[in-house]
């Protein structure tokens, strides 16, 4: 599988649940090696979308493909997939070891190669010292490190993951982020990442779709779909006992400006302009007059506008 | 992280066995199966005792109480099937466990097919423990092994069935709440009749519902077989219904289930759904009708002649037994009646002649009407007072115009009736079964569980 090469191609997928349209017309492909943001809020049919995609239900239009399998042969499909649903339950009295060699076995492998293989997967999830304590006394991010790893035992093509991180504190968060990562760049697997942390998708993701009333909104690469809206950002950190003379700078030149309560010194700025070259004119005299005032400048980055913003306006007046 | 695992291609060829050692691993190494077995032994060994030692009960023909245990293991071990069945996959969905499962390449019909053989898994066990009771309880060796064998036999149809109702309903219903309910009224729709008076259950209404009814007709096969001591020929007709059930079911679970088995259940009204209904409801009346039309019966519409017969050719009793039998009178189109049959006992050995009127109340009944078939059934008891070795046959005759003339009887085939002397059972041997068993289960279940958690420790540690 090379990096690139299509895993998943879906094609106008819809499902209707009675009168309603749950979804419409979606259409898109997935490369080998990316990882691709799946948004919208409740009830927008992301759900939908996976259930069917993972084979759970059949589409009412429309059809898809895994590395190249129909979506008329759902048992093919499954061996070349692993999913980690929203609403994952564990047989709390088993260990994780023995979880994963039962559905190991589901694969075709025999009792032994399935147990070296929980092994080697639970190790590289970071359960390598508690592969053989019982699933009742994990915590939630041990949990989801364990789902993860069951979704990987078919070595799968696709990789599905509805909302991975939900519940889990900061830490466990940015250690999950890590190991979707490396599914996609190491193991060269294409991720459909569903979450509702936008900053996270924003951060982990290639690519993104979102998904309002059943339908797509916008989508694309990452940096192109919050290129569509908004305004461009720079974000400067100045010493921090300059900090309040930058801003009075910044504010004659009648910039908007903000600070990062997070990070002593760190302001961010909003331009009002998407226009590259206007941009980088504009970056230019900032700097030289917060230069002129003697501030301190520490680090100066351009940021474009956040996937949050687009989410919203895109998605505005949907209760989410 | 390196992909130095080669994808496996291809599902495994028996997903079923890979489910069903799971579900046995749950069922039997989690405790559940064990503990129901420790349960059932303390109620096996409850009653084998008050048989054994209480005044009234003791008492009972070692025959009847050897039935008496035989029905319960079948209601016991039934219901667990049953409940184990109505648990497997509604339970997924409860735990929210059944995504997983569904999204692994093992086809849904070999899920089915391991949790029910996992959900049947008990009822082998449980014969296992009530042979132990069984062989207390029953007056020889013979006996036993006729009972335990065929209660073996038709215990596996009929639990068989349940089981795989329980999971035919498991499969159409989102919680377990939905599927134990509808499965438990289910079982007391079936168990009910069995617990009317016999007067209830009389005439041919209640025979069609007897035999319709494949717990009942379970039971009355069993009855007839170990308490009377019919021959298996004459009783093949009470398992037509249980056998049309357990390849009802089973088509259910090959057909229905895998289709069924989805993340969003189709409920439980989709069983009957579109003229599914229908199919079920043809085949129940098939049950009837085949049912109704034992064979005997037809043999003795064709004759057009005084015939009787009787539904017992043997049986061995102590003293104090009652016997209960049923004649069949058939009489040909063009006589008018009433007819007499009448009781005759033979002793074969040496002994006294036997006076019927001292082994049975009625040692004559009069036939006045028969029935659109020229038939008629007569209920006869007989009371063995004296061990011996006796013959009982019965003649029918119809009863002459006038004082010039006469008619021919006719005999029917003979019963064939040994009488020992009665005993009562050994409460010496039951009351270590009923204390041993439980206690040995126990030990297996304190094993087990601590073999498992050594094993977790120890991997632990590892």
């Amino acid at each position: 599988m090379q990096a690139g090469e299509k895993v998943l191609t879906a094609t106008q997928l819809g499902m209707t649940y009675g009168q309603r349209q749950a979804l419409r017309g979606l259409s898109f492909t997935l490369g080998a090696g990316r990882i691709l943001g799946f948004l919208g809020p409740n009830g927008a049919g992301k759900t939908t979308a996976i259930r069917i995609l993972t084979t759970i239900i059949e589409p009412t239009t429309g059809s898809f493909s895994v590395a190249g399998i129909d979506s008329s042969d759902p048992h093919g499909i499954r061996q070349r997939i692993g999913v980690l649903p929203e609403s994952l339950g564990f047989p709390g009295r088993n260990t994780a070891l023995e979880y994963l060699t039962y559905f190991g076995e589901h694969y075709g492998r025999s009792r032994t190669e399935s147990r070296d293989r929980a092994l080697s997967l639970l190790s590289e999830v970071g359960l390598g010292g508690r592969h053989s304590s019982l699933i009742g006394s994990y915590s939630r991010g041990m949990r989801q490190r364990l789902g993860i790893a069951r979704t990987l035992l078919g070595d799968p093509q696709v990789v599905f993951l509805d909302e991975p991180t939900l519940g889990l504190d900061p830490r466990g968060q940015q250690e999950l982020v890590q190991i979707i990562q490396r599914i996609a760049r190491e193991r060269g697997a294409g991720v459909v990442f569903c979450s509702h942390q936008l900053a996270e998708v924003e951060s982990v993701c290639d690519d993104v779709i979102i998904l309002n009333e059943g339908q797509v909104v916008a989508d694309g690469r990452v940096e192109d779909v919050t290129a569509r809206k908004g305004a461009v950002r720079f974000s400067v950190v100045v010493d921090p006992p300059y900090v309040d003379e930058a801003v009075r700078v910044l504010q004659s030149e009648r910039f908007t400006v903000s600070r990062d309560p997070q990070v002593d010194g760190r302001i961010e700025v909003e331009l009002g302009t998407e226009d590259p070259d206007q941009t980088l004119e504009i970056r230019r005299e900032l700097l030289r007059s917060l230069l002129a005032a003697g501030v301190d400048i520490v680090a100066f980055t351009n940021e474009a506008s956040r996937l949050e913003e687009v989410f919203l306006s895109l998605t505005e007046g949907v209760a989410s | 992280m390196t992909n130095e695992h080669k994808r496996s291609e291809g599902r495994p060829k028996a997903g079923w066995r890979i489910v069903l050692r799971s579900e046995l691993s749950d069922l039997w190494i989690g405790g559940k199966a064990i503990i129901f077995l420790i349960l059932f032994s303390l109620l096996l060994g409850v009653m084998a005792f008050l048989f054994a030692t209480n005044k009234e009960l003791s008492l009972t023909p070692p025959a009847e109480a050897l039935f008496l245990m035989v029905k319960t293991t079948l209601a016991v071990g039934l219901l667990f099937g049953l409940v184990l069945g109505a648990d497997t996959i509604s339970g997924e969905r409860e735990r929210t466990t059944i995504e997983s499962l569904l999204l692994t390449p093992v086809r849904r019909r070999d899920v089915v097919i391991g949790k029910y053989l996992a959900a049947l898994s008990p009822w082998p066990a449980a014969m296992a423990v009530a042979g132990g009771y069984l062989l207390l309880i029953a007056p020889d060796g013979a006996t036993f092994v006729s009972a335990f064998v065929w209660t073996g036999f038709v215990g596996t149809i009929i639990v068989a069935a349940f089981t795989g109702f329980g999971v035919l309903v498991s499969v159409m219903s989102a919680t377990n709440k939905a599927s134990l309910s509808t499965s438990l009224l289910v079982y007391i729709l079936f168990f009910v009749p069995t617990q009317l008076p016999g007067s209830a259950q009389a005439g041919v209404v209640g025979e069609l519902i007897r035999r319709v009814n494949p717990l009942d007709a379970v039971n009355q096969f069993l009855d007839k077989l170990l308490v009377s001591n019919a021959a298996f020929d004459e009783l093949v007709s009470w398992l037509v219904s249980p056998m049309i059930m357990f390849v009802l079911v089973v088509l259910g679970l090959g057909l229905v289930a895998p289709r069924a088995l989805r993340l969003d259940p189709p409920g439980i009204g989709a069983l009957f759904a579109r003229g599914r209904g229908a199919v079920v409801l043809a085949l129940v009346m098939c049950t009837i009708a085949l049912a109704t039309a034992s064979p005997s019966q037809a043999l003795q519409e064709s004759t057009g002649q005084l015939t009787i017969d009787v539904d017992l050719s043997s049986q061995e009793v102590k003293t104090g037994d009652t016997i209960n039998f049923q004649t069949r009178v058939t009489v040909p189109e063009d006589e008018i009646g009433p007819w007499i049959v009448a009781m005759n006992i033979v002793n074969l050995g040496d002994g006294d002649p036997v006076d019927p009127e001292d082994w049975s109340p009625l040692r004559a009944q009069t036939i006045e009407q028969v029935d659109a078939s020229r038939q008629a059934v007569l209920e006869w008891e007989v009371n063995a007072i004296i061990k011996g070795d006796y013959l009982v046959y019965m003649v029918a005759l119809a009863s002459p115009a006038s004082a010039g003339e006469t008619s021919q009887p006719v005999s029917s085939q003979g019963i064939h009736l040994t009488v020992e002397q009665f005993f009562r059972i050994n409460p010496g041997g039951v009351l270590p079964l009923a204390i041993g068993m439980p206690l040995a289960l126990s030990g297996l279940l304190y094993g087990v569980s601590r073999a498992r958690r050594r094993t977790i420790d120890s991997e632990v540690m590892n």
